[in-house]
């Protein structure tokens, strides 16, 4: 049981570095990284409910990230709502969507329902280019307010300031996690995990197997929606290009390159494709080549990502101080 | 009527384009299970060498067209090689997300080319006749003809040469097959050899006809992939109806409602079919 122990041990560690990180960090810039990371934190374990969970590629998570953000602005600019009520419709907005367009694409398996899922990525970025009479179109949308300020115990919250927003990121990627983490270990969870092993097996057992692919499918579209709201009150502008298949495609290498159908993967791998571009923008012309290449190796030579790497170097480690 | 035909002319000559994509994506499915997320881009990067050979050599435009398919073919032979083959044990779904990593790899490389601006292919076809008010440009009936004659050619390889026999014994049972004494890793190469020449001709067809530009190769290898669930995975008859449907309804699409809004309606159509036919219109269930 100590690497159940040492699972917590480490999560916890995490968390106060993350709680702590603002204070430790001088460049105002990283503290900008830091929270467009946790903001794929939420997308990568949205991703990783139906990716690693389930094991059906979706190619569809910035699409709904899109959706959610686009919803979320919108809601505050067209019909004055506040940003809080809005943002809180943005994963509504998607998970809808999801309802809508989960239900045709979900009867199909493997490679048809990636195709099919990038299609709908495709869909949603066509016409956010296009729908420009509500979406501002290719020029997009500024002045996108920031949430209202609000006080705890007499204590003001100014959104406006970097380290505000960032707690509100983090609390947002730690409930994100909480909730993946709720779903693993239910019965929903195991029923998951047994369709991403043998789906025939889980219909003929009796589970409509449909239905949990589809919960999957619609909290991962929400999760995504959350984010894009986060995302698009936080740059205060918004256009379409962060919506495309290319981003949906990043939020597939943060799974794989953390650790897919694990919890801790995703979170990892939101922060390494968050890095990887400021690390290689040094060499800007190469990064698309780096970044495909590191995505092809990563799945031949450690196809279970990074963490179950560390889990086994950490049991490794431990197990050679026992033995003295 | 003749801006009807109109559509559909201009619809079934970029159908064509996107049959030849298709069949290069349903055969490597077919037979080996994969899903060539790439081949959009080697299609790509065939359509940018015929550029280069026409532009920078002056070969004439099939010859280079020819040239480009036998570098497409040795890119599809070092991919299967080297990317999908350490992984074909695995499950389906890593090949496919190699498929990505090589889209990615292989975009950049030819951004790092090619450049970024967009590249219209030369040729000497540039007629057009007038058949009672339908417009018909020389280029868009040698692209017609250049997919018919390379499909014949493809189905003659595959149902009268050995090579073609062997194809065909690991598509309908490959364990079958390896006992029968095929070589399936030959057989792997083959595929992928045939596959990115057809790919490259797409690409260098749709270059004259429209224009190379980055990008093109994903959303080449996403018709395509549309063209296959049209037309049910794995069949080639299925690609060329497939194709011709998706070419089609695009064009009338564009001509009648948005062109703005094209793609979408190639996609409603795709997922109309699978919500009703889920094995494709001419796929077995």
């Amino acid at each position: 049981m100590s690497t159940a122990k040492a699972t917590y041990g480490w999560a916890l560690l995490s968390l106060m570095a993350l709680v702590l990180a603002p204070a430790m960090v001088q460049v105002p810039y990283f503290l900008h990284l830091g929270i467009l990371a946790l903001i794929w934190v939420i997308v990568a374990q949205g991703q990783n409910l139906v990716q690693g969970f389930t094991g059906y590629v979706s190619i569809a998570a910035a699409g709904f990230m899109g959706v959610g953000a686009y919803a979320s602005t919108l809601l505050t600019s067209k019909l004055g709502w506040s940003v809080w009520t809005s943002m809180a419709c943005a994963p509504l907005v998607a998970g809808l969507l999801a309802v809508v367009v989960g239900y045709p694409s979900l009867r199909v398996k493997g490679h048809y329902f990636a195709i099919v899922t990038m299609a709908y990525n495709l869909v949603i970025f066509i016409v956010l280019i296009n729908f420009s009479s509500l979406t501002g179109g290719e020029s997009g949308i500024t002045g996108i307010p920031k949430p209202e300020n609000f006080s705890v115990l007499g204590l003001i919250v100014n959104f406006e300031t970097r380290t505000a927003y960032y707690y509100l990121t983090l609390i947002f990627a730690v409930l994100a996690t909480t909730v993946c983490g709720l779903v693993l270990h239910s019965r929903v969870g195991r029923v998951l995990l047994a369709i991403r092993q043998n789906e025939p097996l889980v219909d003929a057992a009796g589970v409509f197997a449909w239905r949990y692919k589809m919960f999957a499918f619609v909290l991962s579209a929400a999760l995504c929606g959350v984010a894009g709201a986060l995302y698009a009150h936080f740059i205060g502008f918004l256009n379409p290009e962060p919506f495309g298949v290319d981003q949906s495609l990043n939020a597939i290498l943060a799974v794989i390159l953390g650790g897919s159908g694990t919890l801790a993967g995703p979170a990892v791998g939101a922060f390494l494709v968050v890095a990887l571009p400021e690390v290689l923008r040094v060499a800007e012309t190469y990064r698309l080549i780096v970044y495909g290449l590191l995505l092809v190796l990563t799945t031949i030579f450690m196809p279970r990502g990074i963490i179950p790497l560390l889990t086994h170097a950490w049991v490794w480690l431990t197990s050679l101080f026992k033995r003295r | 009527m003749i801006e009807f035909l109109q559509q559909v002319f201009n619809g079934l000559a970029i159908g064509a384009v996107y049959t030849l994509i298709a069949i290069g994506l349903t055969i490597v499915f077919g037979i080996l299970g994969i899903a060539h997320f790439a081949h959009g881009v080697v299609a790509m990067s065939g359509g940018y060498v015929t550029f280069f050979l026409i532009e920078k050599l002056g070969v004439p435009f099939f010859v280079a067209m020819m040239l480009a398919m036998l570098v497409g073919a040795i890119l599809g032979l070092l991919v299967e090689r080297f990317a999908y083959r350490p992984v074909q044990n695995a499950a389906h779904i890593n090949a496919f997300i190699i498929a990505l990593g090589l889209t990615m790899m292989i975009d950049g490389l030819n951004l790092l080319a090619f450049g970024p601006d967009q590249m219209v292919i030369r040729t000497p076809f540039q007629s057009v006749f007038n058949l009672a008010g339908l417009v018909v440009t020389e280029l868009r009936v040698y692209v017609m003809v250049t997919t018919a004659v390379l499909i014949v050619a493809m189905s003659f390889f595959v149902s009268r040469t050995k090579t073609g026999r062997a194809i065909r014994a690991v598509a309908q049972n490959r364990s079958a097959a390896i006992l029968m004494g095929v070589n399936v890793n030959a057989v792997a190469l083959v595929v992928f050899g045939l596959s990115s020449a057809l790919g490259v001709a797409g690409g260098a067809l749709v270059g004259a006809m429209l224009a190379l530009a980055p990008g093109l190769g994903e959303s080449l290898v996403i018709k395509g992939f549309a063209v296959l669930i049209l037309g049910g995975l794995g069949s080639v008859p299925g690609a060329i109806v497939g194709g011709l449907i998706l070419g089609v309804s695009e064009a009338l699409a564009a001509g009648y409602l948005s062109s703005a809004y094209k793609d979408v309606i190639a996609f409603l159509v795709m997922i109309v079919v699978l919500l009703f036919r889920p094995e494709g219109l001419l796929g077995k269930k």
